[in-house]
């Protein structure tokens, strides 16, 4: 008993798992959850977003601040792939037991039964029937295939097998996709690298995780670097001149435009930005409480002692252009055994307020700039694999959609008399039905011309009212609005 | 004849042809089904001419890009787009009656992107992350998609209405459209239509970002909303082969589907920041 129940609930689970309900709610809640994220802050803009201290720790403990790389997001898309091998394992046996299924015998009767039919009644002989209905048939959908029935003529004719399975490929597409980015997302880094003109580095700054540092086996130059500009002003093209170096080689040397990256060994050099950077700079400090004047030369980050004094200034930081004011300097005094004090100091100002610093008045004398390239770096060895999803992706699509499965079968007999001959076609398409129909109307036209059919009343008229909108369109005749299921998919279900 | 003339030109035209078009179902008289379609179709070619010729005039200008660089640009575009699909469908369905859909919302697209406060209609330079060839196969399919869609949004309301009047032709305009079945079907092509350059187009600019920064997938605004959209649409399209969801239901998803393309569109420029916020 109890195993039986076990068993009854696994199966419940996979059914679950493997229902369109599922997907459907999974579709939804991705949309609803992305929706969530493009309206909440994202990484770091969190603090500076102005929600209160409360507001901020229950979206942080929600991970709705870095929503899309959240375990419960990441947990929706699992749930999207499980959803489909589930599926796939469930139908694509069926499908293929399906499309490998023989062809039954049918006679008129069953044929009528079709929504798209035609039955009609001759009084040619079956024999002279039969080459022309195959011709009808040929001229229209193509061969049939003679089932070799005693009784009665049946022929079949099948296209496009395939399409059935097309869908299967669009499904697989979305896993080598998911495959490719985790693949990415495990082997694969990212991150920057800014180099000043005329220097070499092998140091990238991570982008996830902070103060995250790699080094690549090989060194990248940046030989030059220049932007230049349209009369409007607007940047039109930043150019880096690179060169890598192995193991003390040059070994590639290549200009890098935005859109136009460079690879070495799996990584890839993006142009991404550029800056300036400070070389040197000469800097003239006025103590005030004694009046005497000092000359320091120094560089970014380095400490150095204010020349006759215990005291020590560093440049922290430095802008090449200060909101408009210029290249600025931010300057770090500290006096022993007290808090550093800091401020920028505007290199073209020298009587800006800020540029005094305790009791020091500093002046800029001499500045000397390097531009530096933005490098955006990254390592993706699962791009491939992606890529071979997204192609997969269209092809799968188009073919879904614009392929089909066809199936005609035609049927002749004589009737219970003996005095007429019975024709009976039927169509089946797996997609695009008004196409289906049209040709199918085309094929009935030619039957009834070429046999000097006479109409027999069989309940199913469906076809002649088909063909009646398609005429008139505007004023098809009234009908039921509501629409249905088609037999096709009431099979499928 | 400058481009600017040409597309004002054809803002009219498009206006026209609604106002052709929607007489022609008010009235019930076919003959003007037919000169919305003559308009619609001259509009459309005197359009084309428009857009190569500011082509044309940006390389003139020494910045040579293809128009689709901006709002303005994008705007012209789509309903450019909107136009050649209708008229293909038109020509392939011998659907006529339904064409004052697609025609008002070109009208619309056009007069917003002429008259709207901060459009700015001129020809700029392109910003270095947008020169690449990818922009042109990236802009194209997506605006397929989304004139599709639009399309099927219009369809949708159409059928809604619809739905509920009987065919008879004492029933007053409503009548004179396809019936429901047959709304819900054109509807339904449409939307495949739309779903297909939808992904190519996420495909495309997915490529293109790869290319451009190193990340296929950066979780930009606009790119997520993209996403959102396709999801509502592989939902609808699910919803309707596996579940028999037909008639409302799809057209209301169609409707959401619609209103999260022209989220991604306007509401990502105007509303979000990121990669895409080029049309400011
Ligand atoms: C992003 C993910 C997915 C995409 C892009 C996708 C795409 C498609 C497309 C384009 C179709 C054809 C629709 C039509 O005939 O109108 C389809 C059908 C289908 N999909 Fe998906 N699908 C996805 C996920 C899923 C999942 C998770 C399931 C899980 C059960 C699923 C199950 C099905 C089934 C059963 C069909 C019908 C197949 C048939 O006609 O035999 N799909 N899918």
């Amino acid at each position: 008993m109890a195993n039986e129940k076990e068993k009854g609930s696994s199966a419940n689970i996979l059914d679950w798992l493997a229902s369109l309900k599922l997907t459907l709610f999974v579709f939804f809640s991705l949309a609803a959850a992305s929706t969530i994220g493009t309206l909440l802050p994202q990484g770091a803009e969190l603090e500076e977003s102005g929600f209160s201290p409360g507001t901020i720790s229950l979206i942080q403990s929600l991970g709705l601040n870095n929503l899309y790389h959240s375990s419960w997001f990441r947990m929706l898309l699992m749930l999207l792939c499980v959803n489909l091998l589930v599926c796939t394992i469930d139908r694509l046996p069926k499908t293929i037991k399906l499309l490998r299924r023989q062809e039954d015998q049918f006679d008129s009767n069953k044929l009528s039964k079709f929504g798209t039919s035609a039955v009609m009644a001759t009084r040619m002989s079956a024999e002279e029937v039969r080459p022309l209905v195959q011709n009808a048939v040929a001229e229209t959908f193509g061969q049939l295939k003679d089932l070799g029935s005693s009784a009665r003529f049946c022929g079949v004719l099948e296209k496009g097998r395939w399409s059935r399975l097309m869908v299967y490929g669009v499904h697989a597409s979305v896993i080598l996709v998911v495959l490719g980015a985790l693949l990415g997302s495990i082997v694969g880094y990212k991150g920057f690298m800014n180099i000043p003109e005329g220097e070499a580095s092998d140091e990238v700054e991570l982008t996830v995780g902070a103060h995250n540092h790699l080094t690549l086996p090989f060194q990248v130059k940046c030989d030059k670097f220049e932007v230049s500009f349209y009369d409007t002003g607007a940047p039109k093209e930043f150019k880096s001149d690179l060169t890598i170096i192995d193991n003390g080689k040059e070994v590639v040397k290549q200009p890098i435009v935005v859109n136009d990256p460079l690879s070495y060994n799996g990584v890839t050099f993006y142009q991404s930005s550029y800056g300036a950077t400070l070389k040197h700079v000469e800097l003239e400090i006025k103590d005030s409480n004694s009046g005497k004047t000092e000359k320091v030369t120094t560089s970014l980050q380095q400490t150095v002692s204010i020349p006759g004094t215990d005291d020590q200034i560093r440049i922290s930081e430095f802008q090449d252009n200060l909101m408009g004011f210029g290249p600025a300097l931010g300057v770090v005094i500290s006096k022993p055994a007290k808090p550093a004090n800091g401020s920028w100091v505007l290199a073209q100002k020298p009587d800006f307020h800020g540029n005094k610093i305790l009791n020091y008045q500093i002046k800029v004398k001499n500045i000397s700039k390097a531009n530096y390239t933005g490098l955006q770096v990254s390592r993706d060895p699962g791009v491939w694999v992606v890529y071979m999803g997204f192609t997969l992706m269209l092809l799968g699509i188009m073919l879904t959609f614009y392929s089909s499965h066809n199936k005609v079968w035609a049927c002749i007999e004589p009737n219970e008399n003996g005095n007429r001959t019975i024709v009976a076609v039927a169509g089946r398409s797996s997609r695009n039905a008004p196409a289906f129909n049209d040709k199918f109307d085309e094929l009935r036209d030619r039957l009834n011309s070429v046999l000097k059919a006479e109409p027999i009343k069989l309940e199913q008229t469906k076809p002649e009212k088909a063909k009646a909108e398609k005429a008139r369109p505007e004023k098809a005749k009234a009908e039921k609005t509501k629409p249905g299921k088609t037999k096709e998919e009431k099979k499928k279900k | 004849m400058t481009s600017s003339l040409l597309l004002s030109i054809t803002t009219f035209i498009y206006l026209l042809c609604t106002v052709l078009y929607v007489a022609a179902v008010v009235f019930r008289y076919r003959p003007l089904l037919f000169a919305g379609t003559m308009t619609a179709l001259g509009g459309f070619i005197i359009q084309t001419a428009g857009i190569i010729l500011r082509w044309k005039e940006s390389y003139d200008m020494g910045y040579g890009h293809a128009p689709l660089s901006n709002m303005y640009e994008s705007l012209v575009f789509g309903a450019w787009s909107i136009i050649a699909i209708y008229l293909v469908f038109e020509w392939r369905s011998r659907q006529r009656a339904l064409g004052f859909v697609p025609a008002g919302m070109a009208f619309i697209a056009m007069a917003y992107a002429s008259f709207a406060t901060g459009m700015d209609a001129k020809i700029q330079p392109l910003v270095p992350a947008l020169k690449s060839n990818w922009l042109i196969a990236h802009v194209i399919t997506c605006f397929l998609g989304y004139a599709a869609f639009a399309v099927s949004f219009g369809l949708s309301m159409l059928y809604l209405l619809r739905k509920d009047v009987k065919d008879n032709p004492g029933h007053g305009a409503l009548a004179f459209l396809p019936n429901a079945r047959q709304l819900d079907s054109i509807n339904y092509q449409m939307i495949v239509f739309g779903f297909l350059w939808l992904s190519v187009g996420i495909i495309t600019g997915s490529v293109w970002a790869n290319s451009a920064w190193g990340t296929y997938w950066s979780w930009d605004p606009k790119e997520t909303w993209s996403l959102i959209t396709w999801f509502i649409y592989a939902a609808l399209l699910h919803a309707r082969t596996m579940k028999g969801w037909q008639g409302p239901r799809v057209a209301w998803l169609s409707m959401i589907g619609f209103a999260c393309v022209l989220f991604t569109y306007f509401g990502v420029n105007y509303l979000l920041s990121g990669l895409h916020s080029y049309g400011r």
